[in-house]
């Protein structure tokens, strides 16, 4: 039984036909071609899948397509404009937390939904925020590194906005 | 000294590709009328296939092709050619490859895959080296006398033995005659996964022309390029393999793996690239396991703590192909003196065939498995001779003119461990240990460690390198980035042998076997070192053509010129130049006539004076050593026999530093690494020898919350092989902190543990045992 969902992705309006066992990164990544959000395991451990679906951080394979009814989705595709980065990334990239780089996508959907929701996010909050993504390569040190720079570039962003 | 462009922390060349989802894996490689392979596991570990129906799923929608192992008449493998790319008679472990399914999604070829019917014979299932080693076991490879192997191999047909290593220095075990005290121990490191983050895969495409083309998640695209040619029949210049970005390495995606068995699937549709990517599951159950070793260690001292004698025997499961597993023994062996002198050792290495996944490189090669048994040795014995263990390993340690096992002399060049064990002690042990309280044990550990490359007679790394005409550079190489950084060294150094910015320099970006320069493989943390070296050749060639235009544009001899990145000068008078824009495309003159060369160049660099084991298994194996020391301060909860590393300390001598941010990267990422190991991660079987764990919610590897603070620094004893100084640091950081934290744990609690991972349930054990004791 397929049936056909519309959604915002990335700001662009779109339709696609799914099937009870499509999940969102099979629509993301097969469907869409939007291939920077990855697939690490085969049951929603390690964060590589994440999306920022509604403003929150989902992980994309193991949530069903028909979830994308009607949503605004935002994926890794969508966080620059043009060469101009978001905060998040620039800080990502320069912090040393991106090593083999597999991991950074998901990471950075899932700090992008926390931050921008609650800039003012304590140090729990954003442990336990990053507590939901594996990494193999960086111990983890310049992601928290990355984050904190990020969170403190978005507060003066705000506070120049106020 | 002083440099202008290293030492400084530059912005890796691929940080922005991959924090905007551009960088391309391969799984993100989509070609034009490509299929998918689901592969078909056996249920049974050790069986003989007695039959094989694909009738049923050849009607399934969507199937293209169902293939299976028969008609294959070839073995592959670089060491010993025991391989083969789909189980043909027999399967030899769980993950082993037995029938697949081409079809045009991965949906319909894992739906088909149910249908497709195998019928067993089982065999005895052999999970551990010494099982396999007992005289009525059933042999595993009955062919071992037959398969090609390299001629320093030793395989014993008739057995499940793959190979044996031995090594004799001095007297051997009769050294141990000189030995006041002697001390014995058994220490395990169990099956693991490397677990990088995105799993193996290839795409291999069977063309029309009789060319192949393959795209592979590996760091060795010129092993494939020619192994699949061996195996095909096609000249090499045939074969085309290209290398995405990686996610993630550790070791398992070094070697010819699963691109044999994506080859063999795909040669039955040529014209469709095939692509096959592995489930986690698979990952772990089908792709090369780590580890696996055994360790039985005997070490005799004087009184006085001098080291005399060491024997050492390593019983090494395998798994069930040997190919890539043989090395990773002998590196074992040869190593397990960690850095200490011994006159005299006896060393063995055994690997054993057993019916779990095939073991292969993981970071640290060897090393960490058989030095995990002599940093708890070191405290063992220091404890028994009462001497303190850091000034027991100051009287052992390898330095200016002590010999190895292998008989290299060591240089002052090969650094200084003593910088580097006196610094951690500074940082970990300066202050009174924390005393328990209600919650809490606490401990400190220990450990000195060291790591060659192990490289192999052919381990050059080569370097093409093109001037442009405004000044830019253009490096291409063949070394695989798979997240530690490479492209930055790169850049850095040719920046600073060119002394040019390293924003002029730009560094390729896939490999490509029809354009990139050969490389063996890039593994054993030698890419820093050699790359760097063939950098440094090319730059230099470079320079010396630039010259050799700018003598005839100048009228002088090359030698009296000089050069500074932008112009080509004479050496008494600096305004009479070229700029070196001038001289990229050769010299245009006045009248348009040009002279001269293209400023390009090319070079390679391999270990200096690397030679095979002699007979008495030594020889210059070794070649270039980076030397350390670790150590970790825990604290166990009482209540849980949960281990939390609160402090983890490593130095180095790593020569030089090229990248400090990069280089913190690396050792915060091994540490964390190692710290899963020693706690958390073991690949587990049930007597069957099915994967009980082949997940990430069951493998568990470290979380944020479980990385712990850590203090890295670096001693900088110049090595003279590397560029610049630098020597290899990408594996070492993961040695030491097993042996460190099973130290400290005998320091909180007085219980030694000699494998790991030491589980908060093996904690609890201890310490109701220990309780008990009291009571008695």
């Amino acid at each position: 039984m397929t049936e056909k969902i519309s959604f915002t992705i990335n700001g662009e309006y779109r339709s696609v036909e799914i099937d009870e066992e499509t999940m969102v990164i099979d629509v993301i990544r097969d469907m869409l071609d939007l291939t920077g959000t990855k697939r690490g395991c085969d049951n929603a451990t390690c964060g590589t899948c994440v999306i920022v679906m509604n403003g929150k951080a989902v992980k994309s394979c193991n949530t069903p397509a028909s979830k994308m009814q009607g949503a605004d989705i935002l994926t890794i595709e969508g966080m620059a404009k043009g060469t101009e980065l978001h905060p998040i990334q620039k800080a990502i990239a320069e912090s040393g937390a991106v090593q083999c780089g597999f991991c950074t996508p998901g990471i950075v959907m899932e700090l992008h939904a926390l931050l921008e929701s609650k800039p003012d996010a304590g140090e729990t909050e954003l442990a336990n925020a990053l507590n939901k993504h594996l990494c193999r390569c960086t111990g983890y040190e310049p992601i928290r590194d990355g984050a904190l720079i990020a969170q403190q570039i978005i507060r003066e962003r705000m506070t120049e906005k106020a | 000294m002083a440099y202008k462009y290293l030492g400084k922390s530059y912005i890796r060349p691929d940080a922005i590709n991959k924090v905007t989802g551009k960088a391309v894996f391969l799984d993100d490689i989509r070609l034009p009328g490509m299929l998918h392979a689901a592969i078909l596991r056996p249920q049974f570990a050790h069986a003989r296939i007695l039959s094989i129906d694909i009738s049923e799923a050849e009607q399934c929608p969507g199937v293209v092709k169902v293939v299976t192992g028969k008609g294959c008449t070839y073995r592959y493998g670089d060491n010993i050619r025991d391989l083969v790319p789909m189980a043909i008679e027999k399967v030899r472990y769980i993950g082993e490859p037995v029938a697949a399914v081409i079809a045009d999604t991965p949906r319909h070829a894992y739906a088909a895959l149910d249908k497709i019917k195998v019928e067993y014979d089982p065999l005895p299932v052999y999970i551990d080296a010494r099982q396999a080693m007992s005289e009525d076991a059933v042999l595993i490879h009955e062919e071992l006398g037959e398969y090609w192997h390299l001629p320093t191999l030793n395989p014993k047909p008739g057995t499940n033995i793959a190979n044996v290593y031995h090594l004799k220095k001095g007297r051997g075990e009769e050294g141990f005659e000189e030995a006041d005290v002697i001390i014995e121990g058994e220490f395990n490191y169990p099956l693991g996964s490397c677990a990088a983050l995105e799993p193996h895969g290839s795409i291999v495409w069977f063309k029309e022309d009789r060319t192949i083309e393959i795209w592979s998640s590996s760091i060795c695209p010129f092993i494939i390029r020619d192994d699949i040619a061996h195996s095909y029949g096609v000249p090499v210049s045939d074969v085309r393999v290209h290398i995405p970005d990686i996610g993630g390495c550790f070791g398992y995606k070094s070697d010819i793996t699963v691109e044999q068995t994506v080859a063999w699937i795909a040669s039955f549709v040529p014209g469709r690239p095939v692509k096959w990517v592995a489930s986690r599951k698979e990952d772990i159950t089908s792709t090369l396991l780590a580890h696996g070793i055994r360790t039985v260690m005997k070490i005799g001292a004087k009184r006085n703590g001098k080291l005399v004698a060491l024997k050492t025997t390593v019983y090494h499961s395998g798994g069930a192909y040997s190919d890539t597993a043989v090395n990773v023994t002998i590196a074992a062996t040869h190593n397990s003196t960690g850095p200490y002198e011994f006159e005299h050792c006896d060393l063995t290495g055994y690997t054993v065939y057993t019916n779990t996944p095939p073991v292969g490189a993981y970071r640290g090669y060897g090393h960490p498995e058989s030095q995990f048994a002599t940093e708890r040795m070191m405290d063992l014995l220091a404890r028994k001779l009462n001497i303190d263990p850091f000034e027991l390993r100051r009287k052992n340690y390898l330095r200016e003119g002590s010999i190895n096992s292998l008989g290299e002399r060591m240089w002052k060049s090969n650094g200084d461990i003593e910088k580097c064990a006196d610094r951690v002690q500074e940082v970990l042990f300066s202050q009174p240990k924390k005393k328990e309280d209600d919650q809490f044990y606490y401990g400190r550990g220990f450990a000195a460690v060291m790591k060659s490359p192990k490289g192999a007679p052919f381990s050059t790394k080569g370097c093409y390198m093109k001037m442009n005409i405004d000044g830019s550079v253009s490096v291409n190489m063949g070394g695989a980035e798979v997240g530690q950084g490479l492209r930055t060294v790169v850049r850095q150094i040719a920046a600073e042998a060119l002394k040019i910015p390293p924003e002029k320099v730009r560094c390729y970006n896939e490999i490509d076997t029809q354009f990139s320069p050969y490389e063996w493989q890039t593994i054993g943390s030698m890419f820093t070192m050699q790359g760097g070296r063939a950098i440094v050749r090319a730059a230099e060639k470079l320079i010396q053509g630039l010259k050799k235009t700018a003598a005839q544009v100048l009228r002088t001899d090359e030698d009296y010129l000089e050069y500074d990145g932008e112009y080509v000068y004479l050496r008494s008078d600096p305004s009479i130049r070229v700029p070196v824009t001038q001289l990229a495309r050769g010299y245009i003159t006045d009248n348009g006539i040009t002279i001269g060369d293209l400023a390009q160049s090319v070079a390679d660099a391999r270990l200096p004076r690397y030679s095979n084991p002699d007979q008495n298994g030594q020889g210059s194996l070794g070649v270039t050593y980076t030397f350390g020391a670790q150590a970790a301060e825990i604290r166990i909860e009482k209540k849980t026999g949960k281990i939390y590393v609160d402090h983890f300390a490593s130095v180095f001598d790593v020569g030089q530093v090229i990248n400090p941010l990069q280089i913190r990267g690396s050792v915060l990422g091994g540490v964390t690494m190692a710290i899963g190991a020693a706690l958390y991660e073991e690949v587990k079987f049930d007597e069957q020898g099915r994967i009980l764990n082949p997940h990430y919610f069951q493998y568990h590897i470290p979380t944020y919350k479980e990385a712990p603070r850590q203090t890295i620094e670096f001693i900088e004893t110049p090595d003279p092989i590397g560029a610049f100084g630098a020597r290899g640091i990408g594996e070492h950081s993961v040695i030491g902190a097993p042996p460190a934290i099973l130290n400290a744990i005998y320091d909180a609690i007085g219980v030694d543990f000699y494998e790991i991972p030491v589980t908060p349930e093996k904690i609890k054990q201890a310490l109701e045992a220990r309780q008990e004791k009291e009571y008695a």
